[in-house]
């Protein structure tokens, strides 16, 4: 035995944590102190049973503070204040007595915060609380309506279950029909409020321009760049393409938008991938090396290979792109070196001798490339994100003194040298490597795998691409594959890949590409001869539907009552109320409550059921007729029973 | 079938005898007039001096039947019950005089008394309903019902019957004490005997004859019977019980709620009138494990009962 008071307790303050934890990263300092403080303090007088606090008082209490935030509100902020007096009213109502009318207020405010937690954020947590939220509140309504009959009543065990489990049915119930409605209502890809103020942590790793020596050291975070679903490739570290930067002012490498025609030669078979960009102010779209076509409505492509989004970034999109990743792509049509051997003015005497010692050394491109290529192998040179050069110097201090730097210093000094040795060269910007998930066939890259590499220009053969900071002498230390993956890294690609598939099937979800999907199936099936198909599928066809009629015959006896069972449920339910004979179905015999209640109405009422019902027969609709004024005789005889 | 009016006979037969002649005594009354209109017999296990006697003699005397009585004892010979042929010297030639049990409602006083010989003679001729001595069958009376008694707490000297042999009973029941306000009118009004024999009968055996067949005509639904069928396969599978009801058992059920519902007035019988009569037409058929035989048999039944559900609908 339970008693239902404090089942009830629990519920309430269970919901309205399940109200408050999806919107507490969002709230104020004030509200978030306000929500802990109420909580708090309404488990600690729930636990004494007393309630110094009256309801009036928290009432008026409230008042300032909804006035307050009234004042705040305006057409910059409207949420702010919305979300706050929502949560101070949940927090009031949770240190207050949990009367039936305030438990429900509480799960109301609930599910209002729940739902402006959405305004924030698009998880698939959000999901999981509404889920527990519409079960919890089902559950606590029914115990509601019990503790409003009676303070003290207690539930037995087994009676706690069935209340459960009809508790569990609506949210189950609700299913089908999400499934109905998911396709067809609208939907926003990104929270509605949230995506004006995007979220600023996808602003490092990767930027509009390289200029190594403007920081001593760099942080590497581990936020998601984006998923590219696509089969493994055969190259351990991929590289991912994302801008090209073409100009060179001798200290930053930055990108000037009037490229050059280039019209690439498709030799080999290409690898198709489908990205996943996180949600960030970047308008560079990502693609494994080198992209030749990419699908997105608005994206400007420029002809060395970058595409660029046209209009407003922050939302979550989904494009697929077709690259070349052989590393080298050959270009029919003659370059223009001038525009790819651009220099600043002043260049670093050093420089200039170690430019002209290449000249000397190679007759040719390629030789130039592979004598700067052994220079820097054998000039102990170290990758390292710390203790960098700074200052207008750096790339010099670089090359010279420090020998440490990360991929940018690499990439900067190598096509800095190239073009001061006239190799046509450019720098391009993106990831390399990534985490492939088998569960989720896509490769996971973090914005710490961002990277700045080399293309060179070798006539004859196409641009090519080479990696400066593979030259470093620990590079093999730095890039080498992760081996031997641990247990909790292989828990987080695990949930990485359900993350996934929520965005991928809930958040952009699109209409068009499951029609594509469908047309597709329906293309493929055409080709099907249908007769097999058929002969396969009969089996399961059968299955199915004797499955469908057994669940459709035993939902009948219990969904779709016939005329006699509805107004014998009415009758029992009569008796039970008007002549307090326990008559619950089955238990006693008709007789048998005729002969108890001692009533001729009764008995009337079970000679003419009985009548029928042994007889093996249905009522008629006259003797329908005269049951049904029975019960209404009956109906008045119990009323009149004080 | 205009069945209230027939059965209205009987249903007077049962008021006539529980009000006027046997107060407090309405339950093994209305079992004897069930046993009666379904043609089987009657056990009656209680104390002496309860009635018993007295019940088999009103039910006689109300239906105008006769009435035979054997007195067991543990020295009482088949030939004591069914009769026996005896020399007639003035006609020359063995003469056939029919023992008591020829008799339309034959009173077995206290039948654990009779040694297993005579028991089974008694019963083979409940079972056959006639008798054969020296060759020569006898058909009993019809309608024939026997009406035994037994003294469950006088064990000494007494030879139980055997299952087999009780499942031969369609009824076994017990009469009890009168309520104490009754009994004080009864002990006021002294014995009923000398009543008993100036009774009226207010049935002929014609009219009993043609309400078996009327019994026997009452609806029987398919819901009651599954309810009967489930009532038996639950003793079948019951922990407590070894043997639990035969086919025979569930027939006899089905005939006494029969007749139970023509009592009623009914032309159906309603699973009211199987409950109200199982424990009496079953209880003494149920076998129970070795280690549990003094269990209230009766009462392992009723649980049983109140875990099937009654189909309403």
């Amino acid at each position: 035995m339970v008693a239902i008071r404090s089942l009830a307790a629990i519920l309430t303050y269970l919901i309205g944590l399940c109200g408050m934890i999806p919107l507490f990263p969002w709230l104020t300092t004030f509200p978030r102190i306000a929500l802990v403080a109420g909580l708090l303090s309404g488990t600690w007088q729930d636990r004494r049973g007393n309630w110094p606090l009256k309801p009036w008082i928290q009432n008026i209490a409230i008042v300032p503070v909804f006035l307050y935030y009234t004042l705040q509100f305006s057409r910059a902020n409207p949420i702010e204040p919305v979300i706050s007096v929502l949560a101070i009213m949940l927090a009031v109502r949770l240190s207050g007595e949990k009367s039936v009318r305030h438990s429900l207020q509480i799960y109301a405010l609930s599910m209002f915060c729940l739902a402006s937690s959405s305004l924030f954020d698009l998880s698939p947590v959000f999901l999981i609380y509404l889920g527990l939220l519409l079960f919890m509140v089902a559950v606590a309504l029914v115990l509601l309506t019990f503790q409003n009959q009676d303070q003290a009543m207690t539930v037995s065990k087994p009676d706690l279950k069935r209340i459960l489990f009809s508790g569990l049915l609506m949210p189950i119930m609700v299913v089908p029909l999400l499934l109905l409605f998911f396709p067809i209502m609208p939907r926003t890809q990104l929270p509605l409020w949230h995506f004006l103020s995007p979220p600023s942590t996808r602003m490092t790793g990767y930027s509009d321009t390289v200029e190594p020596g403007s920081q001593s050291s760099i942080a590497e975070s581990r936020t998601l760049a984006f998923r590219a679903e696509m089969s493994r490739q055969a190259q351990t570290q991929p590289y991912w393409r994302g801008t090209v930067f073409n100009r060179t002012d001798g200290i930053k490498w930055t990108r000037s938008a009037q490229v050059p025609a280039e019209n690439i030669e498709i030799t080999a078979q290409t690898v198709s991938q489908v990205i996943y960009p996180e949600p960030s102010a970047v308008h560079t779209l990502i693609a494994l090396d080198r992209p030749t076509s990419l699908s997105l409505y608005s994206v400007k492509r420029s002809p060395d290979g970058v595409y660029e989004m046209i209009g407003a970034a922050g939302s979550r999109l989904i494009y697929t792109a077709n690259s070349l990743s052989s590393g080298t792509v050959a270009q029919r049509n003659s370059l223009n070196r001038l525009f790819y051997l651009q220099l600043p003015e002043q260049l670093p005497a050093r420089v200039k001798n170690l430019a002209s010692e290449i000249v000397r050394a190679g007759k040719d491109d390629r030789a130039k490339v592979q004598f700067l290529e052994s220079y820097f192998r054998n000039g102990g040179y170290r990758y390292s994100t710390v203790d960098l050069a700074t200052g207008n110097r750096a790339l010099e201090q670089f090359l010279f003194e420090k020998k440490m730097g990360h991929c940018e210093f690499f990439a900067s000094t190598f096509a800095l040298l190239l073009r001061a040795a006239g190799v046509p060269c450019r720098l391009v910007g993106g990831y390399l490597g990534g985490e492939y998930s088998q569960l989720g066939g896509y490769y996971l890259v973090t914005d710490d795998k961002a990277h700045v590499w080399v293309e060179v220009y070798i006539e004859g053969s196409g641009w090519e691409r080479i990696d400066p900071s593979g030259f470093a002498s620990n590079a093999g230390d730095v890039w080498k594959a992760s081996g031997s993956r641990s247990f909790m890294h292989r828990i987080s690609l695990v949930f990485d890949s359900l993350n996934h598939l929520w965005n991928r099937s809930v958040i952009t979800y699109d209409f068009e590409q499951q029609m594509k999907i469908a047309r597709h199936v329906g293309s493929r099936l055409e080709g099907v001869n249908p007769t097999k198909l058929l002969s396969s599928f009969v089996p399961y066809l059968a299955g199915s539907l004797l499955l469908a009629g057994i669940l459709f015959t035993a939902a009948r006896s219990s969904l779709f009552r016939s005329r006699e069972q509805r107004i014998l449920h009415r009758f029992l339910q009569t008796i039970e109320h008007g002549f307090d004979i326990p008559a619950g179905v089955g238990g006693v015999g008709l007789f048998e409550i005729a002969s108890t209640a001692n009533n001729s109405h009764v008995s009337d009422f079970v000679d003419i059921y009985s009548g029928a019902i042994y007889h093996d027969r249905r009522l008629t609709d006259a003797e329908y007729l005269r049951l049904q004024q029975i019960l209404r005789i009956l109906k008045g005889v119990k009323s009149k029973i004080p | 079938m205009n069945l209230p009016a027939q059965a209205h006979a009987f249903t007077k037969v049962f008021e006539t005898l529980s009000r006027e002649y046997l107060q407090g005594k309405e339950e093994v009354l209305r079992l004897s007039v069930i046993a009666l209109l379904v043609g089987g017999h009657i056990l009656v296990e209680d104390l002496p001096g309860l009635g018993k006697t007295t019940v088999a003699l009103a039910l006689a005397g109300v239906t105008g039947l006769s009435f035979g009585r054997v007195q067991c004892t543990s020295d009482l010979l088949p030939s004591d019950i069914t009769g026996l042929s005896i020399f007639n010297r003035e006609e020359g030639h063995f003469s056939f005089q029919p023992g008591p049990i020829f008799n339309n409602i034959v009173l077995l006083d206290e039948i654990n008394r009779a040694m297993p010989r005579t028991q089974s003679a008694m019963l083979e001729a409940m079972e056959e309903r006639r008798v054969t001595i020296e060759g020569v069958t006898h058909p009993l009376p019809d309608p024939f019902m026997v009406f035994a008694t037994q003294n469950p707490s006088d064990q000494s000297g007494t030879f139980l019957l055997p299952e087999s042999q009780l499942d031969r009973f369609l009824i076994c029941t017990g009469i009890g004490y009168p309520a104490e306000q009754l009994e004080r009118e009864i002990i006021a009004g002294g014995g009923i005997r000398e009543r008993i024999g100036s009774m009226v009968p207010l049935v002929t055996s014609a009219e009993i004859l043609a309400a078996r067949k009327d019994v026997q005509a009452v609806y029987l639904s398919d819901k009651v019977l599954s309810y009967i069928h489930n009532l038996v396969l639950a003793t079948r599978s019951h922990e407590l019980i070894l043997t639990g009801l035969s086919t025979r058992a569930a027939i006899n059920l089905a005939q006494a709620a029969k007749a139970s519902a023509f009592l009623a007035g009914r032309d159906y019988v309603a699973p009211d009138d199987a409950k109200g009569i199982a424990v009496a037409v079953c209880a003494h058929r149920l076998v129970m494990r070795s280690d549990m035989t003094t269990t209230d048999r009766g009462g392992v039944l009723r649980t049983i009962i109140a875990g099937i559900a009654l189909p309403l609908a």
